[in-house]
């Protein structure tokens, strides 16, 4: 794109560009806080009248980033157009297709002298003395590459970009990451996007914690009213519990009669054993020696050791990487134990732990501890599971239960009762039940007050009453105020989302632009040098900075920033 | 490396010079000028992204340098499906995706082509149609669909959801959402009236959880809703912005000079809040979803579950069993030209004819850079039963520690002769250390000339040697072997260095794969003289008369493998 082009664009259109195009920040606008006036001219083009043409170069692509997976697809698609893997097979040499022959299939890989477990399968990591940026460049760009030539296969325009990135990452990876990006796709445009925040997004939802259990470690990031502002880390994540299934595989194969050579299990097969067999007990196992459980009734309770069950079920893995192939039989119970070991540590007690990892559950409720207690009450209400480990059965259900617990035990602010996330069909009749108890305390206040999150009921005020103030509040909706379940607060429930990218998609699909959006001629002139230090982390600054960018009439930003990468 | 032995590789030197942040490029200058003494590693992790085979480059003559795929820019020319070679207009390909939309699958198990079949007993080609797989036997069967009509198969699958739902369409979803809202607030109004009896007669209909695309969907429309609540609620029509009127600027200051004062915090409900119920995007987790997927894992087992690959290839990633897989719609291909990255001369350009493989410009590196191979010299011993294998040499058995000698040849596609520098570390970096010695590493290679030329002159070339009538071979250093027309090659010492680490440590010092091959940097550099300005597209240019010579220097590294080392 000519820069001449481009100036005689934002003399005639860019103010209007700059005040059109709503940004995230001002999604995130507050009843207290004036809202940004955001026109309807990008909105309309969604309801394909003429003004939707309104900025042509405005199309996007929506790229998501992790250690191990890029996806790449369009906005306003439910799912990305792919999802590739970082794999030493599609890092060889042009021209090697070893990976195709029969024979080396069934050779188990060793990895390299002096990697760690899985580390051939990582596009980078956070550490950077561990990594080579000149390889992070040059895998990402050639996996990149397949992405726009196979799956995109975009005409000529040259896409903006919407970028998913953790949150934190370093500087110099971020400009490895771009310089592939502006410069081998010709990018005019990145906006950069936390993934938690995404999350949020995708999961309906302004305020989370979201757990992003990826793969070299957990994320807990709290995000209130789309803004990041508070997360810890452990490093209890998808390598841990891929090393654990590694180890009882290896345990199980010692077994396996007719093995003469010990052979290692590869890291394939231990992840491909994982994703489709692993599991994780639902329901925390009563540990006398932790004593999650007080002496009051609670489902929780009620789970004891696990049944016996006889015979005792297995599951039989096939092994195609042992010549003949084999196979080998698992108890099923064995195949839950690498997530209790690797993310919930339950043989361990909790001060053997050092900060950066802590079991998921400890670091989830030290989280919401040290959140000031209105976003804690949002936060817990809205926590969202996420990332690669997620998937895994019953995970997100022992999460929940095991936080639960330990909010009974520890508590800050009691919790009130236990299944809130149960089957739709309960709630129905319960709310019909207290339909009636609810008209007799129609005209009650009680309302504003549990809304009021500076003053939150003492716990003993709301007990079991939940329903009937939802129903309440589900009346005064109707009439002026926001639907009932979208201010539930103070209870540990889950909630799902569809996932960064999905969020990413959204966004770019109501053309919202992010805080940090980087743009071209300035990156390659600067690098990330160009962006001002100011942070735009808390709302209020970030409003009122966009003041003045009006007044002045000026069509591009001014300034960009790193945001929550500064 | 699975290239057979013998191989060779060359090296694009473009990673160096692409990079586009200013911060980058000093410490990057400084690097490039180490690397010039430094010996290129074919062993490092950058180097399988930086080696190609000859016939993967390009040749920019602008730039008079190789292109690798890293350093040109692909434009996409047409679409097209590999398997029915259908065209592909790009309106369509921006509105219904990258995939083909006729009847074009691959298996969601083995992605072998699917194909479409009659279940039909008489033999006629009648409904119901299936789709199968010729290789895994997979059918559609298996997840419950079966076609009316054999033709179209992409838009019956489009609206059949396994085991024969429907899958609603966007407006479709759009109206259900509708009705169940219209449904959600009269319940909860009949629920504050005194009359609960018309509650409860859709619940039967919520029973099946959102699929992820009715979320999306339902994400979407709330989204929607919400800028569209907030925009309304400003005092501009969405048609007639005009930042630089007075007045509109003066209104949107009196906006912003709200920020503190507490005149509007009650005066309208916050319309943007977070989606409230399923319809509008939210889904509560719920535990039944979990047992539900244990508990089939543990009945079924393995069989009934999906590889990693298996689910990243899924529109829909997100799927575990093998029930909810569904047929991949094959991808789209494209005929692209390619430009050099730096100057943008075209490089290649494909006919647009689908069918057709042929280029209406390609410029190849094989027509401007030598091609540099390496065989066995079938030397020792010389007796001439032994002569007959040179062409079994097993390249998979080099013996560590005993001389061997090889011929590296080097053939000249210009016109003009050339003169080369070859240049090599005496041992090869990594693990296995071999030495290596280029008997004569400075030599001149003919120039391209004529076909009829050689035939005529070949009779009478030079030198002849190395053929069995003339018994023992001799080596000399500072020689070369053997020159054809527009070829020469010259003798390499090569002595195998030992796999096993000699008593070096008592570590672990198990070879990983690959490093037992023998392969070889060579660095080569030619120089020529040919017509200054004349370029081989022929252009007429007034620049430097008729005649002149212009100097030219061209220099880079490759790879020779030469084969696998044995172990002691
Ligand atoms: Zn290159
Ligand atoms: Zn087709
Ligand atoms: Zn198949
Ligand atoms: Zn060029």
């Amino acid at each position: 794109m000519s820069s001449s082009g481009e100036r005689k664009v934002s003399a005639s259109l860019g103010r209007s560009v700059r005040g059109t195009t709503p940004r995230l920040a001002d999604l995130a606008s507050t009843p207290e806080a004036p809202r940004t006036p955001t026109l309807g001219r990008s909105v309309s083009s969604l309801f394909g009248s003429p003004g939707g043409s309104f900025r042509t170069e405005d199309e996007y692509v929506v790229i998501e980033l992790g250690s191990r997976y890029v996806r790449g697809g369009f906005p306003g698609e439910s799912t990305p157009r792919c999802t590739l893997s970082y794999d030493p097979d599609n890092q060889r040499r042009v021209g090697d297709y070893r990976q195709w022959d029969p024979e080396y299939g069934q050779k188990r890989r060793k990895p390299k002298r002096g990697q760690d477990w899985g580390q051939e399968f990582e596009l980078y990591r956070m550490d950077l003395s561990q990594v080579d940026l000149g390889v992070v460049e040059d895998k990402f760009e050639r996996i990149m590459r397949e992405v726009y030539n196979t799956y995109f296969v975009l005409d000529t325009k040259p896409r903006r970009i919407l970028l998913a990135l953790p949150p934190k990452m370093p500087h110099a990876l971020m400009s490895t990451l771009l310089d592939v990006l502006f410069g081998g796709f010709l990018a005019p445009s990145i906006t950069l996007m936390s993934s938690p925040v995404l999350s949020t997004v995708a999961a309906g939802l302004r305020s989370a914690l979201v757990v992003d259990i990826g793969w070299a470690e957990t994320l807990v990031t709290a995000v209130c009213e789309y803004r990041e502002v508070h997360e810890q880390r452990t490093v209890r994540a998808g390598k841990l519990l891929s090393e654990e299934m590694a180890k009882v595989l290896n345990a199980a194969l010692d077994e396996h009669a007719g093995y003469q050579e010990f052979d290692d299990i590869s890291f394939k097969e231990a992840e491909e054993v994982l994703s489709r067999v692993g599991w994780c007990k639902s329901k925390p196992r009563s540990n006398r020696r932790t004593l999650y459980f007080p002496a009051r009734t609670s489902p929780i309770l009620e789970e004891f050791e696990d049944a016996v069950e006889t015979p005792e079920p297995t599951v039989t893995i096939p092994l195609s990487k042992v010549s003949p192939p084999s196979e080998i039989a698992i108890p099923f119970a064995t195949l839950a134990k690498p997530a209790d070991n690797a993310l919930f540590a339950t043989e361990t007690a909790l001060n053997e732990f050092d900060d950066h990892e802590l079991p998921l559950h400890h670091l989830i409720y030290r989280a919401l501890l040290s959140l000031p207690m209105d976003v804690r009450r949002l936060c817990m209400s809205r926590i969202i599971i996420t990332g690669g480990v997620a998937a895994l059965p019953g995970l997100k259900s022992r999460i929940l239960a095991e936080l639960e617990a330990l909010v009974h035990t520890k508590g800050w602010d009691p919790v009130r009762n236990y299944g809130t996330a149960s089957a739709r069909h309960d709630h129905i009749l319960r709310q019909q039940k207290e339909a009636v108890e609810l008209r007799r305390q129609e005209g009650d206040d009680k309302i504003s007050e549990s809304l009021d999150p500076d003053n939150p009921l003492p716990a003993g005020l709301r007990g079991h009453e939940e329903d009937t103030i939802d129903a309440k509040l589900a009346h005064v909706a109707l009439r002026n105020g926001p639907p009932p379940a979208s201010v539930v607060g103070g209870i540990v429930r889950g909630v799902e989302t569809l996932g960064a990218w999905a969020g990413a998609s959204l966004v770019a699909q109501q053309r919202i632009r992010g805080i940090v959006e980087i743009d071209r001629e300035r990156y390659l002139q600067h690098g990330l040098q160009g962006a001002s230090k100011e942070k735009e982390v808390s709302v209020v600054p970030q409003r009122q900075s966009m003041g003045p960018g009006v007044a002045r009439g000026a069509g591009e930003r001014a300034s960009w920033t790193l945001g929550v990468w500064a | 490396m699975a290239q057979p032995f013998p191989y060779t590789y060359y090296a694009c030197d473009c990673y160096d010079g692409n990079n586009t942040s200013s911060t980058k490029r000093a410490s990057q200058l400084l690097q490039e000028a180490e690397e010039e003494e430094r010996t290129f590693d074919p062993r490092s992790p950058r180097a399988n992204y930086s080696l190609y085979p000859l016939e993967h480059l390009l040749y920019c003559e602008d730039c008079q340098q190789v292109r690798c795929p890293r350093c040109i820019i692909e434009e996409t020319l047409n679409w097209y499906c590999p398997s029915c070679l259908f065209e592909v207009p790009s309106s369509v390909v921006k509105s219904d995706g990258n995939r083909c939309t006729r009847s074009c699958f691959s298996c969601p198990l083995c992605t072998s082509n699917l194909q479409t079949y009659s279940l039909d007993q008489t033999g006629e080609s009648a409904p119901p149609f299936i789709l199968e797989c010729q290789y895994c036997r997979w059918s559609s069967l298996e997840i419950g669909i079966e076609f009316e009509k054999g033709q179209g198969i992409a838009a019956q699958l489009a609206r059949l959801g396994n085991g024969g739902k429907h899958i609603p369409t966007n407006k479709e979803r759009d109206k259900e959402r509708e009705r169940r809202r219209e449904v959600e607030m009269r319940k909860s109004r009949d629920l504050l009236s005194p009359s609960t009896e018309s509650t409860n007669t859709d619940t039967e209909r919520d029973d099946r959880p959102p699929s992820h695309d009715d979320l999306f969907s339902n994400l979407t429309a709330f989204y929607k809703s919400q800028v569209d609540t907030q925009t309304p609620s400003n005092p501009f029509s969405s048609h007639d912005i005009n930042f630089s009127s007075p007045s509109a600027y003066s209104r949107i200051m009196n906006l912003y000079s709200t920020t503190g004062s507490k005149k509007n915090k009650r005066s309208k409900p916050s319309a943007m809040r977070e989606a409230a119920s399923s319809l509008e995007g939210l889904t509560i987790h719920d535990p039944i979803s979990d047992a539900a997927a244990i508990e089939r894992i543990k009945r079924e087992g393995w069989g009934v579950t999906l590889s990693p690959a298996q689910k990243h290839a899924q529109i829909n990633p997100n799927v575990r069993f093998t029930d909810e897989i569904r047929p991949l719609a094959t991808l789209l291909c494209t005929k692209r030209s390619k430009r050099c990255r730096s100057c943008r001369q075209i490089l290649t350009k494909p006919e647009s004819k689908i069918t057709s493989t042929r280029y209406k410009i390609k410029l190849l590196a094989l027509n401007h850079i030598p091609r540099l191979s390496i065989r066995a010299l079938n030397a020792s011993p010389p007796t001439p039963v032994a002569s007959r294998t040179a062409e079994t040499f097993d390249y998979n058995a080099l013996k560590p520690g005993i001389p061997a000698h090889f011929l590296l040849h080097l053939s000249n596609p210009l016109f003009d002769s050339i003169k080369v520098t070859l240049a090599t570390p005496s041992t090869t970096p990594g693990k296995v250390h071999s030495r290596v010695t280029i008997l004569c590493p400075q030599f001149d290679v003919g120039a391209n000339t004529d076909i009829w030329d050689d035939a005529l002159s070949s009779s009478l070339s030079p030198i002849k040697r190395g053929s069995v009538s003339e018994g023992p071979a001799q080596i000399e250093a500072g020689k070369i072997w053997d020159r054809g027309r527009n070829w020469t090659s010259v003798a390499v010492e090569i002595v195998p260095g030992f796999t096993n680490s000699q008593g070096s440590g008592s570590e672990e010092q198990e070879l990983e794969e690959d490093e037992d091959v023998l392969e070889i940097p060579i660095f080569v550099r030619i120089e020529y003289e040919t017509d200054a300005g004349a370029d081989d597209r022929g252009l007429g240019d007034s620049r430097g008369s008729k005649g002149e010579k212009e100097r030219r220097e061209e220099a880079f590294w490759t790879v020779v493998g030469v084969g696998r080392i044995k172990g002691a």
